[in-house]
């Protein structure tokens, strides 16, 4: 099936990734890290979606990451459906050091879960964990260092938190990684903790999000659909259908039914 | 006021006159052509040096306005004579006012700080035939104008390529003759000359002009440095996001690569955000402030920002964001409209047009194009106003149709906006032999399709559309908040999805009504009374009101201690305010309960430091709380069950405290430190008023001995809380055929007060008024003898609530109450039995037509009456005089005709010779 696939579409599997999350918990750092490998202010801003493509090798396919991510303040919600409608993938992305992140990152699960595309593979990130890491990094992250996404770290945790990390970084941390990673079992998710800052983590999320995505019927979809080549797999409601019974048998564990 | 006028104005060289409106609107006098293109004008009175009647030829009505700027307007008023008279006399008053108020002499400071003057100074050394033109000039020269960070860092785009110098002196002429900043003219030239393109130095102060934030400015003077100053070191949610921002606007911008910029651009949105807390801070924002603040003071970008939020783009930064998706849903529809087969083939493709075109309108395009271009996009649009967004949007989609229709997906469409924009620069026709063809740039073509091709698109039809899909926006909003609300809940409790929801329609309802803006948030304690009065019917007061001509049920929110004492009972989290979580939550504490629970319930609730004792005082406000919700019950039954319970409250609770008041004594002591009692004050109780006194189990004896208060526990107290939305508050217009339909054809909300009021006091004056309370429970319907009652009005306790039943009840005595479900209609037919006027048999048919003629007389009169009050504060001669000469005016045709075949001949004259400026301009070389 796969290589009838690359058969047909020369190019490589196209899926759509969304990103979601509080406010300024970092994910348009994460998408930076992932697409261009760098960490700096977000030079470009973010109204709406801010839209990047990376492509990401997996064994013997190419997958092409179309990677929406979205504004994180609170009155952009009611726009969020427009952005994750359609999408295969999603990063619901939460600040390790701020708790009240991981409650916004659960509702968004749970609307995901609810409005979007039924088989939308969702990844849970809990970000900064440079900051809760002892010795290894904080002792190294001087003030000076830390650009604009720093910043937004300071505005998200007490402001005089950086220079006292290096006596007990751990105490900065509000929520625990078991915590979150309990949470995503219940829930069905990937869990990964990430540092856009030192770049830990991130291109696993998209990897483990890569394996996990039903490539097969993305491409069956894009096949079956139409004639010409290229156009997407969304058009038949009956298809998607057909992918969701045969996802079920497959990953009952995908499948997202809470 | 308005009035017809025709404005000539004795600019040199050429007279023009214009048939048009001349509209008085103190402080402002402002003028528009018939056609709204020819010229218009806004200009604030204190500019106004001065006014003269003109001698001219008889019939001919005709004052002189002289400027300011040295500019001689003059209108003739074609209404007739005494409507001429009346606008004159306006005029005069409000000319004195604005010289009373001294500002006149502001003109001369405020100017000072507009460009215009510097240059119009500049460029002539002014041949002074006007005084007042020179006085202004020489001061203008000590240039303390407004200017952006684009002085300091440059302004983007190369002035070379802009032609800027020719710009200016196109703007110089034009400034010079139809005047500058406050009293500019607007002819069609001034906005062609914005089309292509403000020059940098002038364009912050043209933006102010062109959307009217000028005005504000000039009459706020020091209201920016104010905000700032009485709001220095506040820290609100807003603050905190624009931080966050302040690096991520326009970061390629030299000024927002230091502090200075940075610094002003937080001051702007910051100021803004305290000015409109409501609003506060939007992503987006950030974007306009900083661009504007490229050409403009700060004090010029905050008042331009707030005619941004505030008007031009209503809605588009609310919290809610309605107006930004209410316009996304207007365009689509003109897309649709206008260009079926990209929006057809959108639609086959699944290809949303707002993830483009989304950012387009909430940044004027500042965040899609290169800024050279989306400026000239703003200059347009704060010229012509919001339409320019839509009219370039579907040039856009028209230049890029043959490829837009190859799109497949999203992201597809995303990539070729993107690709465009980036080529806007480039020559649109880059093969052309024309040399001429080859120099247009895509942007020019991206106009001059904007402009040529859509200008259907007019602002008419934009407000039509907008209220077309207003509900639908309203509606979609509402479902998905109140859908991520419900969804977003920690527990449910005992309720079902459904119930949930209706929890969430009583709180949205008591935030329409109460204060608070957003139905994510807390509410305080006023909304949650509204949200409760929506909920429980004790909690409400209900009034069926009847005076003769209708009945009515008044509805009123309750206030009373013991609402509050719920309110402080179910937040949990002591931050004096409930989430949807917390209502749901405690409504579930109640709602679901048997005898047992919903008796510990009500202990819990009144035990306020949770020692499981109710103190003496503690039970006195639980009886307090009884009368409350049975304030409106019929007959003694409630009183006597709460007097019964307070004498076995007492009794039993006297006799517990004998055996436990050695022991308890020192814990006593603690808790009387501790506690702050809100209860009953000035007692003569022999005992600390604080003292544990009755616990669970006695009060629940002493409840249960009583038959009234146990099934008041039982069934009663459930189910005063109901979910289901609380029907309509009217009663039918009382069975009278006539008024009812009178009625039915002059009811509004607005006029709806008024209306109940005056037949309220026409009810009262014939003694047909009638007020009777709603029961909040009305399980007993027939009335039972007082049982001591004494005991009840034992001296020294305050039962202000127990008067208003005792009050209501004799007025209702001789009522059949019945349940509260049946009650509309059962009240109403007694009540006409009761009305103690003569049988006019007003529920009947209108068998006796003299039974209520008066009525209807009367109704009649109170509503022509009503009227005549309103305009007897206007000068109601006057304005009938108004009226009646537009009806006149219109047929007064043959003047106008004259003036309107003149100006249809020079019309057209000038088009042409304006179109040949521009497309001069369009092919101008650089010089």
């Amino acid at each position: 099936m796969a290589e009838a696939a690359s058969g047909s579409t020369d190019k490589s599997v196209q899926v759509k990734l969304v990103l979601l999350g509080e406010a300024a918990v970092g994910k348009s750092s994460v998408v930076l890290r992932f697409v261009s490998d760098e960490f700096q202010a977000n030079k470009e801003p973010t109204i709406g979606a801010a839209f990047l493509t990376q492509k990401c090798r997996l064994e013997d396919r190419v997958l092409r990451y179309e990677i929406w991510d979205t504004a994180g303040q609170e009155r952009f919600h009611s726009l969020a459906p427009m952005y994750y409608r359609n999408a295969q993938a999603a990063v619901v992305v939460y600040d390790i050091t701020k708790a009240s992140s991981l409650e916004k990152a659960k509702s968004w699960v749970k609307e995901l879960q609810r409005q979007a595309n039924p088989n939308i593979v969702i990844a849970l990130a809990g970000n900064k964990l440079d900051l809760v890491q002892s010795s290894s990094s904080s002792s190294g992250t001087p003030l000076s260092e830390s650009s604009e996404d720093e910043a937004d770290d300071a505005t998200a945790t007490p402001g005089e938190t950086p220079s006292s990390s290096s006596g007990e970084p751990e105490s900065l941390r509000q929520v625990p990684r078991e915590e979150a990673q309990a949470y995503a079992t219940e829930a069905g998710l990937l869990f990964f903790e990430t540092s856009a800052k030192t770049g830990e983590g991130v291109v696993e999320i998209f990897t483990e999000i890569a394996k996990k995505i039903p490539i097969e019927h993305i491409l069956a979809a894009t096949r079956g659909s139409v004639g010409r080549p290229g156009a997407a797999g969304r058009a038949g409601g009956a298809q998607e259908g057909a992918v969701n019974l045969e996802e079920n048998a497959n990953k009952p564990k995908d499948a997202c039914n809470c | 006021m308005d009035i017809n006028a025709v404005l000539s104005l004795g600019a040199e060289g050429e007279e023009d006159s214009y048939a048009g409106k001349l509209y008085l609107m103190a402080p402002y006098l402002a003028f528009s052509s018939l056609d709204k293109k020819s010229v218009r004008f806004t200009i604030p009175l204190s500019t106004v040096r001065r006014v003269e009647r003109l001698n001219a030829r008889a019939g001919i009505y005709a004052l002189s306005l002289a400027l300011w700027h040295g500019g001689k307007i003059i209108v003739q008023l074609t209404s007739l004579r005494p409507t001429a008279d009346l606008f004159c006399a306006l005029l005069r008053d409000a000319l004195k006012i604005e010289l009373q108020k001294g500002r006149m002499k502001s003109v001369k400071g405020f100017v000072k700080t507009c460009y215009s003057e510097v240059l119009v100074s500049a460029a002539a050394p002014t041949p002074s035939d006007e005084k007042d033109e020179a006085e202004g000039a020489d001061d203008a020269s000590e240039s303390s104008y407004h200017g952006g960070l684009g002085l300091r860092f440059r302004f983007p785009g190369d002035p070379k390529k802009l032609r800027e110098a020719s710009k200016i002196k196109l703007w110089t002429t034009y400034l010079k003759s139809h005047g500058r900043n406050l009293t500019l003219l607007r002819y069609p030239q001034c906005t062609r000359l914005v089309q292509v393109g403000l020059p940098n130095r002038l364009r912050g102060e043209m933006w102010e002009t062109l959307s009217g934030s000028l005005f504000l400015r000039y009459s706020n003077p020091g209201l920016y440095e104010q905000l700032l100053e009485q709001n220095t070191g506040r820290t609100t949610t807003s603050t905190e996001d624009i931080e966050k921002d302040l690096h991520r606007s326009l970061p390629e911008y030299a000024g927002y690569q230091s502090e200075e910029g940075i610094n002003a651009l937080r001051r702007v949105l910051q100021a803004y955000s305290f000015k409109n807390p409501e609003l506060g801070y939007c992503q987006a924002m950030n974007i306009l402030a900083a661009a504007i603040l490229i050409y403009m003071s700060e004090e010029q970008a905050f008042w331009l920002l707030e005619v941004l939020c505030d008007r031009l783009l209503p809605g588009y930064y609310a919290p809610s964001m309605h107006g930004t998706l209410l316009d996304q849903r207007v365009f689509e529809s003109l897309v649709q409209r206008c260009l079926p087969i990209i929006h057809d083939h959108f639609t086959t493709v699944d290809v949303q047009l707002s993830v483009a075109s989304l950012p387009w309108f909430l940044s004027l395009y500042i965040n899609s194009m290169p800024m050279i271009f989306a400026f000239r996009i703003v200059d347009c649009f704060f010229c012509m106003g919001p339409k320019v967004l839509f009219q370039v949007g579907l040039a856009i989609l028209k230049i890029n149709g043959e490829k837009l229709l190859q799109i497949q997906d999203d992201g597809g469409f995303l990539n070729l906006m993107r690709d465009y924009f980036a080529s806007l620069g480039d020559s649109a026709h880059p093969n052309s032999s024309d040399p001429r063809a080859r120099a247009i740039t895509r942007f020019q073509e991206l106009l001059l399709v904007s402009f040529r091709e859509f200008s259907v698109i007019t602002d008419d039809l934009i407000l039509s559309e907008r209220k077309r899909f207003r509900h639908e926006i309203i509606h979609s909003i509402e479902t998905f908040s109140k859908r991520s609300a419900v969804r977003n809940l920690r527990s449910l409790g005992r309720f079902t999805k459904e119930q949930a929801g209706l929890v969430y329609d009583a709180l949205y309802q008591a935030m329409c009504e109460g204060v608070e803006e957003k139905p994510e948030t807390r509410i305080q304690l006023r909304t949650f009374q509204y949200f409760l009065s929506e909920i429980a019917t004790w909690a409400r007061d209900e009034k069926i009101v009847s005076n003769g001509f209708q009945q009515r049920i008044d509805r009123d929110v309750a206030e009373h201690e013991f609402i509050d004492r719920l309110f402080f009972f179910w937040d949990t989290s002591c931050c004096g305010a409930l989430s949807f979580q917390d209502l749901v939550h405690g409504l579930d504490g109640v709602m679901f309960n048997d005898l047992m629970e919903n008796i510990e319930w009500f202990f819990n609730l009144h035990d306020k430091n949770k020692d499981g004792f109710l103190t003496k005082d503690e039970v006195l406000t639980v009886s307090e709380s009884f009368l409350f919700i049975f304030r409106f019950e019929v007959g003694d039954a409630y009183l006597g069950a709460v007097s019964r319970f307070m004498t076995n409250a007492f009794e039993y609770g006297d006799a517990l405290l004998a055996d436990s008041d050695q022991s308890q004594e020192n814990q006593d002591q603690e808790t009387q430190n501790q506690e702050t009692q809100a209860g009953v004050d000035g007692e003569p109780l022999p005992i600390p008023s604080n003292q544990p006194y009755l616990n669970l189990a006695t009060f629940r004896m002493v409840v249960l001995a009583d038959e009234i208060l146990e099934s008041f526990f039982e069934t009663d107290l459930s189910g005063s809380f109901r979910l289901d939305p609380v029907a309509e508050l009217e009663l039918q217009p009382s069975a009278s055929g006539l008024l009812g339909e009178f009625w039915s054809t002059i009811a509004t909300d607005n006029n709806k007060k008024m209306f109940n009021m005056f037949t309220d006091e026409i009810g009262k004056t014939i003694g047909k008024h009638q007020v009777i309370h709603r029961p909040s429970i009305g399980r007993y319907k027939n009335l039972e003898e007082p049982k001591a009652r004494e005991s009840l009005l034992t001296p020294g306790m305050r039962h202000s609530a127990s008067k208003t039943s005792l009050r209501s009840s004799p007025s209702s005595s001789s009522l059949r109450p019945s349940s509260t479900a049946s009650s509309t209609t059962a009240t109403s037919q007694l009540l006409t039995v009761k009305v103690p006027s003569p049988p006019t048999g007003k529920d009947r048919e209108p068998a006796s037509a003299i039974g209520y003629s008066p009525m209807v007389q009367a109704a009649n009169a109170a509503l022509l009456a009503r009227p005549a009050f309103t305009i007897d504060d206007a000068k109601d001669d006057d304005d009938d005089d108004t009226e009646d000469d537009l009806e006149i005016g219109d047929n007064d045709d043959q003047v106008m005709d004259e003036v309107d075949a003149f100006l249809e001949a020079h019309d057209s004259g000038l088009t042409d010779a304006d179109k040949a400026v521009a497309k001069d301009l369009i092919n101008a070389k650089p010089v």
